[in-house]
């Protein structure tokens, strides 16, 4: 099973994009553990052994900060593409997710 | 268009969006946050102590007779919030510092502390708690950095007491901060007590101009422009504008607070609430209007459907999917009502509230609860707050209609033209 870390501004929207990757991802028979946080819990989540994190369009004026953080830890960091940010971009966002992970 | 937006982007959006990513913003911004919990719940007591009910209820009677003890959790809380404030500011400075964050969390609140002066009654101590609250926001932000930023220099210069290796890592670390404290200790003092200016009344004239403005019209509409003009290109305005004004909107909200504590006229009209339940109803941009549009009249396809999964996170002013959605961001067509609505709600309810038809907002509501339960709440129990939020949805629906209706026949276009071509 592979764990997935999406941050948006307080892990309120991201959560409704959440639902919309695992379903799509159960269609595909991924197993996928994916959790939203805001961004300023970014820091104590980077511990947790991620296998991604996504960062959420609408703060990618913080994508460069969480990257680098990411990388300090090994973790894979990509954004989530903005047309995909909704509850129907399911396909889009698994698209994305598999490539960051491979 | 594409080339005016681009510039847009990379010469205004994008330089502005990471300006409010500046570490001092950004610790100011995570520090009020990390209080607001506090305001939450202590700004409910406010609501207790005068229920939105009949005079004449024997809840109501009691509620009155009582309110000096039912508002102790209020006193402890929201009334001192610029205690938790300076601890959320030294934690979150020292930490972007790479400092240890719990000695920059208490360097930060020694310093505010030292900024008052106790009174002595009866050979008991008293602090003057009045300091500690929305007045003393502005000296907060102030001496939290200036004290942390001492704290870190001294680290980072190596001018702090060391131990050998041996010594446990706890002790040793109170250690480090003994040179640092000193100096913030005996500086404050120094201001304080020795040459005994009070930093609150300083800073009270020298903020007073900018506390006027922002409670002002075009003090309200420059925010309100600046957030959707930043999800315009999909940028989280609110998390880059308030980092900049919520000090200020604090400000507001604890002055009101206090206002309501004591009986007297709140005295200003645009606390974050105002925003947060008349302007933005179902998130920036007021787009609860436009997901009603999108469910009762979209024709196209997709936009039905985008219409049904995004009401529900509609209601409780989630709207990144519908921002990212259909989309609004870069639409030329749909980011004309999405800048202008909110112009014309903040427009209304600035008057509504400054002439009195809807009383100010001083109690600060979780912001997922549905816009007219929010707005009920946070004019502590004002039916009228619930018309004006009626009305505002009925507007924003009412401009939002027609370009909705111009974008859905687009994607109606669109759609037939795709079937026709599919095999």
């Amino acid at each position: 099973m592979k764990k997935v870390l999406f941050v948006c501004s307080g892990g309120m929207s991201s959560e409704i994009v959440v639902n919309a990757l695992k379903k799509e991802a159960g269609k595909h028979g991924q197993d996928l553990d994916v959790k939203a946080v805001g961004s300023s819990e970014v820091d104590a989540e980077l511990d947790h052994h991620w296998d991604a994190i996504m960062v959420a369009p609408q703060i990618r004026h913080r994508f460069k900060g969480i990257k680098e953080k990411a990388d300090e830890h090994g973790v894979p960091c990509g954004s989530i593409p903005a047309q995909a940010y909704n509850p129907l971009g399911g396909p889009t966002l698994l698209k994305a997710l598999n490539e960051l992970i491979s | 268009m594409a080339k005016f937006t681009d510039f847009l982007e990379e010469k205004v959006s994008n330089p502005m969006a990471r300006l409010a990513e500046q570490r001092h913003l950004l610790a100011i911004r995570d520090g009020v946050i990390s209080s607001l919990p506090f305001i939450i719940v202590g700004s409910f007591f406010l609501l207790i102590a005068s229920p939105p009910l009949p005079e004449s209820w024997a809840i109501t009677q009691w509620a009155a007779d009582n309110a000096a003890e039912i508002l102790i959790p209020y006193r402890m809380t929201m009334f001192i919030m610029s205690l938790y404030v300076a601890f959320g500011i030294g934690y979150n400075l020292a930490q972007s510092y790479k400092v240890d964050p719990l000695s920059g969390a208490q360097i930060a609140v020694a310093s505010l502390l030292l900024t008052i002066t106790p009174t002595v009654i009866d050979e008991l101590f008293y602090l003057p708690m009045e300091f500690l609250g929305g007045s003393g926001l502005f000296v907060t932000i102030i001496v939290s950095i200036l004290s942390v930023e001492i704290f870190r220099i001294c680290k980072q210069k190596g001018i702090t007491i060391k131990l050998p290796d041996a010594v446990p890592k706890s002790v040793s670390r109170s250690f480090e901060a003994l040179i640092p404290v000193a100096i913030v200790i005996v500086l404050m003092t120094l201001i304080t007590v020795v040459i005994g200016v009070n930093l609150h009344t300083v800073v009270e004239k020298l903020a007073a101009p900018l506390v006027t403005a922002g409670d002002s019209l075009f003090g309200v509409l420059v925010p309100v422009f600046l957030i959707t003009f930043f999800w315009s290109f999909g940028i989280h305005g609110v998390s880059v504008v308030g980092s900049v004004a919520r000090p200020v909107w604090e400000v507001y909200l604890l002055n009101n607070g206090e206002a309501a504590a004591a009986g007297e006229i709140l005295p200003h009209v645009a606390p974050e609430p105002l925003y947060q339940w008349f302007i933005w109803v179902g998130g920036s941009g007021a787009t609860l209007g436009l997901v009603i549009v999108m469910i009762l009249f979209a024709r196209s396809k997709y936009l039905k459907n985008l219409g049904r999964t995004v009401s529900v996170p509609a209601l409780f002013n989630i709207n990144e999917p519908v921002i990212f959605g259909l989309p609004i961001v870069l639409n030329p067509i749909l980011i004309i009502p999405f800048i202008i609505t909110p112009i014309v709600l903040a427009i209304i309810s600035y008057f509504a509230t400054s002439i009195g038809l809807v009383s100010p907002t001083f109690i600060r509501a979780p912001w997922t609860l549905p816009a007219p339960i929010g707005a009920y709440l946070a004019t502590g129990g004002d039916w009228r707050a619930i018309l004006l939020v009626l009305v505002n949805i009925a507007i924003s629906v009412a401009i939002y209609f027609p370009f909705f209706k111009v974008y859905d026949r687009k994607m109606v276009d669109l759609e037939t033209e795709e079937d026709n071509t599919a095999p």
